[in-house]
């Protein structure tokens, strides 16, 4: 005589193991990125082989080729540049101020603002880089 | 008379919610973020000027030796009124050096030179060695 096995259910796919991949990949595209407020037009940072890594936080002033600023991603003139930003550092003067100026703008345009933002208390100014190049 | 009911299964929490809202947060995570690998290079601040305030002792030379270098607007390095190539520049701040290791090395950058004129230029001169290097400020408005 035959004994007929009841026929076993096929189990369901674990989806633990699913929302432990998913779960890595968030982890992982948040420890790999900066959530940076970028700027509203193309700048592209000069290259430069010396340079140290930048930490995060801080305020970015970007700079396009043709002389326009922005605060953290929004378009403003340059005397409201230096109000909000004279506001900032009155309440954080550690706040790290980034001048993300594009490669191709000229020197009057960034130092000049360099030196108005140090008066204005900043502790450290600095100049975002692209490494590379050499 | 209290009548029992015979309990049923457990219900158990649906996973595919929490699947939703991670992929979401994933998605979110992927678009916001920039990916550069950006550096730095520091242009002004309290940390310069308190370098400033205690200079390093150079020895029985109360004037530490200083060498200008000019950020022309065409972008070249001049030096002594000579425009140097960024390996030429390497060498001879290298030679300086050689003769007197705490120089101080001076950059006058012209307003009309691109930013990306003054990276090459300060890297010349950290390829030759430089390790003091200032930038002279620029002031006044566009």
């Amino acid at each position: 005589m035959k004994l007929a096995r009841p026929a076993r259910r096929t189990p369901p796919e674990t989806i633990i193991a699913l929302i432990d991949v998913v779960f890595f990949l968030l982890v992982f595209f948040m420890l790999v990125g900066r959530m940076d407020a970028t700027a509203p037009f193309d700048v592209l940072p000069p290259v430069a082989q010396t340079g140290a890594d930048m930490p995060g936080g801080g305020v970015t002033i970007s700079v396009s080729a043709d002389g326009v600023m922005a605060l953290d991603g929004v378009v403003r003139a340059r005397a409201d540049v230096l109000l909000a930003l004279a506001a900032r550092l009155a309440e954080a003067p550690d706040t790290l101020v980034r001048l993300n100026a594009d490669r191709a703008v000229p020197l009057r345009h960034v130092l000049p603002l360099a030196a108005e933002i140090e008066a204005l208390g900043a502790r450290e100014v600095v100049l975002v880089l692209t490494p590379g190049g050499g | 008379m209290q009548i029992t009911r015979p309990k049923g299964p457990r219900a158990t929490i649906s996973l595919v919610a929490m699947i939703d809202v991670l992929m979401i947060l994933l998605v979110f995570f992927m678009v916001t973020s920039t990916y550069l690998d950006l550096d730095m290079v520091p242009l002004a601040g309290a940390d310069g000027a308190a370098a400033e305030a205690n200079p390093p002792e150079t020895g029985p030379d109360p004037l530490p030796a200083r060498l200008l270098v000019r950020l022309g607007s065409d972008g070249a390095g001049y030096v002594r009124g000579r425009a140097l190539e960024a390996t030429a520049l390497s060498a001879m701040v290298a030679g300086r050096l050689a003769e007197t290791p705490a120089l101080e090395v001076l950059v006058l950058p012209s307003g009309q030179a691109d930013v990306q004129a003054l990276a090459t230029l300060m890297d010349a001169l950290v390829a030759g060695g430089a390790t003091r290097l200032r930038l002279i400020r620029l002031e006044g408005q566009p």
